[in-house]
């Protein structure tokens, strides 16, 4: 009886694990696609290991495309030209892709496979991008949900960006919260600090990484993070400007403003800050002060909702109805303009009424 | 028991239709067939692996379980055969043919699950098949099932500019077409019966 | 039924910390199914359909986006506004796109009611019949929200 036992659960076991033993090798072997080089805008070659998505074997080498969902396929931010090498066009892919992109071997790099040598083009801004690991040196509370955190980079470590760019944070975990995640946030600091950037984050309801900012960082702690990213920047021109923010968006433009500090200009510049209520009202002296330090500068914060026993002296309602008195010649102007869609594309409209050109309206709108 | 290789095929196409007298493979043909064309993927995915499980789990029971005494195991063998098989497949593919795997690719794991795969392997015991049987029957089996999901996704995709009544839409309906397909299976079922 | 792989991955992906901070199952221990289905219920004997939901909820949010700081009053009894942050989110179930971090506040004058949701709630009521699990922070008790929507 015994005997019967211990031989059938033997030729089971022995079955399974031929088996298994099988799977295992015809893993290693089929799985394995050698070294690849990725040749990045015919300047670069990588080598990597073959067998994982080039989102992956790209950021491995320390080059870090963007990407808003980790390689799921669902947020369509990581697409880069694929010129060999990159297999057929996925269904998973098709959603995210117009044809004209499909013509231009536009594809998702998280669903691209390394399994050979493949040649790829991407901005010359993105070797720019890099992972820094850092120091919290300062934690500013601007509102009741906004804070500005002070970013010190490691000894030696410099950061190279233009004024308006933003990094992406890498939360750890913390409570309940078991895996790290990025997310995007405005430099708020100028780029000639190269040691230490600042960012000012709002908490998010129900943000992971916000929340994490929030209540768990402190003095002392190490954060991580990955940039410069974005093409809202600082163009060097002669223009007159008009920056436009509204709620967490005083960030890209404190930045811009503390660049123009250190370079010195003679601009023609207005700032409106439309906010709700005073309680929103944020840096105001610091704006303030940039109003005695250039020629031509006036910081007009336009509040919504100020209640009669605020006591608000300031403009009230929406932004735009001031912009005509703020615009000198339109067609020379350049307008800088970060904060919600809406905002976005009301203050847009309204300038392009005006006269201002469209290619000169830049904006962020949060991502 | 003597039905030629060759009868077999097509009486496990026509006269015992794997889904339609059997009703086995229901699960992913109820889900699967909402579009002709991963219907067809998974169907030719299905004959694929029918073919290959039956005749790697004839080899096993004859030259394994038959030899050791132990056909009572054989559910668990056959299982174990069918899911290892599926999984070194879908590796090969992926490495060999890339294109067939962006195509096929994503129905293999369903496949391993699919009842049908299994109960071939089961018949092909019951029934005694030998060898070349086993693989005719599988093979047939497969293309059978191919057909069925695919005239099920054809009326599917014609159902959907029809009034159906609302507790009815998907499922249901789908099962009462598959019933209907089934009754008209059995005005083969005379011709060449393989039971 | 018993939950399939999918349904296990979109559960994954709903519990507190992956994707927002408490998840969107709440306090619900029912399995996914469960939760979509009680809702249809409740939708149904109130005659109304998830699409039908989603759509009002989305004009509604269309009408708050347009003037962004102020409520704005649709159809003289209902107050809409919408706060949006940085970031967008994918949809729990695996949905190809993103959806932005936008928080629409709606209060129906006329019953006072007042309900919240987010851009990824239409979605989701919308494709998938999910008003989240209860105690859920964004959780909507379809009962509610269609008092607040229509009535």
């Amino acid at each position: 009886m015994l005997i019967t036992i211990l031989k059938d659960t033997g030729v089971i076991t022995g079955v399974s694990g031929i088996l298994a033993i099988l799977l295992v090798i015809a893993e290693r072997w089929l799985n394995n696609y050698g070294d690849c080089k990725i040749n990045v805008n015919n300047k670069r070659e990588l080598t990597v290991k073959g067998g994982s998505s080039l989102l992956n074997s790209l950021s491995e080498e320390q080059v870090f495309l963007p990407s808003a969902c980790g390689g799921r396929g669902s947020c369509g931010a990581c697409k880069c030209k694929v010129l060999d090498g990159g297999g057929p066009v996925l269904p998973t892919e098709k959603p995210f892709l117009n044809q004209a992109e499909l013509a231009d071997n536009v594809r998702l790099s998280c669903q691209v496979k390394v399994k050979s040598d493949v040649s790829i083009e991407i901005p010359e801004s993105i070797f720019n991008i890099r992972q820094f690991s850092s120091v919290i040196t300062e934690i500013i509370d601007y509102t009741y949900d906004i804070k500005g955190i002070t970013f010190q980079l490691e000894p030696g470590e410099t950061i190279d960006f233009q004024a308006g760019q933003y990094v992406q944070l890498i939360s750890e975990p913390y409570a309940k919260v078991k895996q790290g995640v990025t997310r995007a946030y405005s430099i708020s600091s100028k780029p000639d600090d190269v040691n230490a950037i600042q960012l000012i984050i709002r908490l998010v309801p129900e943000g992971i990484c916000s929340t994490w900012a929030h209540t768990q960082l402190k003095v002392g702690d190490k954060a991580r993070f990955t940039g410069p990213y974005g093409d809202f920047y600082l163009r060097d021109t002669d223009a007159d400007i008009l920056f436009v923010a509204g709620g967490s968006g005083k960030a890209p433009i404190k930045s811009m403003l503390e660049h123009l500090a250190v370079v010195g200009t003679k601009r023609k510049m207005t700032y409106f800050f439309g906010a709700r209520t005073p309680k929103d009202l944020y840096l105001t002296e610091e704006m303030e002060s940039f109003e005695k330090l250039f020629d031509d500068f006036a910081y007009e914060p336009v509040l919504s909702h100020a209640a009669p026993e605020d006591n608000w002296q300031g403009k009230t309602g929406f932004v735009m109805p001031f912009f005509k008195d703020a615009i000198r010649d339109p067609k020379n102007t350049e307008a800088y303009l970060c904060g919600s869609p809406g905002m976005i594309d009301a203050v847009t409209k309204s300038l392009t009424d005006l006269g201002v050109p469209k290619e000169k309206i830049y904006f962020d709108s949060f991502g | 028991m003597e039905i030629s290789a060759f009868l077999l095929f097509w009486a496990a196409i026509f006269t015992s239709n794997i889904l339609l007298t059997n009703f086995l493979g229901m699960c992913s043909y109820l889900s699967v067939s909402k579009e002709v064309e991963s219907s067809m993927g998974l169907g030719i995915a299905v004959s694929f692996v029918l073919v290959f499980t039956t005749a790697l789990n004839w080899l096993a029971y004859h030259y394994l379980l038959v030899p050791f005494h132990i056909e009572y195991l054989q559910y668990i063998v056959f299982i174990i055969v069918i899911a290892a098989f599926v999984q070194l497949l879908e590796l090969l593919i992926e490495r060999f043919a890339p294109a067939l795997y962006y195509s096929l690719g994503i129905f293999l794991p369903l496949i391993t699950v699919n009842c049908a795969i299994f109960g071939v392997s089961l018949f092909m015991v019951i029934r005694n098949y030998n060898f070349l049987q086993s693989i005719a029957y599988g093979f047939g089996s497969g293309l059978g099932w191919l057909l069925a999901i695919l005239m099920l996704a054809g009326l599917r995709g014609k159902l959907r500019e029809k009034m159906v009544p609302a507790g009815l839409r998907g499922t249901g309906i789908s099962l009462i077409i598959t019933g209907i397909m089934a009754l008209a299976f059995v005005g083969f079922s005379g011709i060449a019966p393989i039971q | 039924m018993k939950p399939t792989g999918k349904e296990l991955k979109t559960m994954q992906r709903m519990q507190p910390g992956v994707q927002t901070l408490s998840g969107f199952l709440g306090d619900d221990t029912r399995p996914l199914n469960e939760i979509i289905q009680d809702d249809a219920i409740v939708l149904d004997r109130l005659g109304r359909t998830q699409q039908e939901v989603a759509k009002r909820m989305e004009s509604l949010t269309q009408a708050s986006w347009d003037s962004y700081l102020e409520g704005t009053l649709v159809d003289g009894k209902y107050l809409v506004q919408t706060e949006v942050y940085r970031g967008r989110m994918p949809c729990p179930f695996g949905h190809p796109g993103i959806y932005r971090k936008a928080v629409t506040t709606l209060t129906n004058q006329g019953n006072g009611i007042t309900v919240v949701w987010t851009s990824l709630s239409m979605h989701m009521i919308g494709a998938h019949g999910f008003f989240e699990g209860r105690g859920s922070a964004y959780r909507l008790e379809p009962e509610t929200l269609i008092k607040a929507l229509f009535d």
